[in-house]
């Protein structure tokens, strides 16, 4: 096991604080820590294709910042409006 | 040696961003720490990727998932403080 393989275990850690918020405050609060499981979830993507050497993995790490940020408009989105 | 002491910062200062989200009182507060897990971590992380991938494929592709949630995150944190502050009564002029 390499660094990168233990970093991104290591930042997985970091979902439990997230999931407690999620779980325990307001929506809008919930979804402050959704969009900052979205850039948690990028950086583990980026150490897992790096620690386990396949670089065409990269690739889902570019869809995965794109992605976490149209769905963190909609949920902004979805909160002002009908919420 | 380089790769282990840029990602034991960058996972670090990671870390502490997400601890920062639970441990802070307002949503205001929250988005602090949600802006900073884009900022410097990102950097740190993706500087041990290019010391390792340098700038081929794989390495390009790092630096655009690291720009996009750079670039991109301000935008997501505006709006969320601006339906913060709608559902909290304040006034929120239509954008």
């Amino acid at each position: 096991m390499n660094a990168f393989a233990v970093a991104a275990m290591v930042l997985l850690a970091g979902f439990v604080p997230l999931g407690i918020v999620a779980l325990r405050s307001r929506p809008i609060d919930g979804l402050v820590a959704l969009e900052a499981g979205g850039t948690l979830t990028v950086l583990i993507l980026l150490c897992l294709a790096e620690g386990l050497h396949r670089s065409f993995e990269f690739g889902i790490a570019v869809v995965a910042a794109l992605l976490s940020w149209v769905s963190g408009l909609v949920f902004a989105r979805f909160l002002g409006r009908w919420l | 040696m380089v790769v282990d002491v840029l990602l034991a910062a960058g996972v670090t200062f990671e870390l502490l961003c997400c601890i920062g989200v639970l441990v802070m009182r307002t949503t205001h507060d929250r988005l602090h720490y949600a802006a900073a897990g884009s900022t410097v971590p990102a950097f740190l992380v993706l500087a041990a990727v290019l010391v390792r991938e340098h700038l081929s494929s794989g390495g390009l592709d790092a630096i655009a998932a690291v720009a996009l949630a750079f670039f991109l995150n301000p935008v997501l944190l505006v709006a969320t403080a601006r339906v913060a502050r709608r559902i909290d009564g304040h006034e929120v002029p239509d954008a």
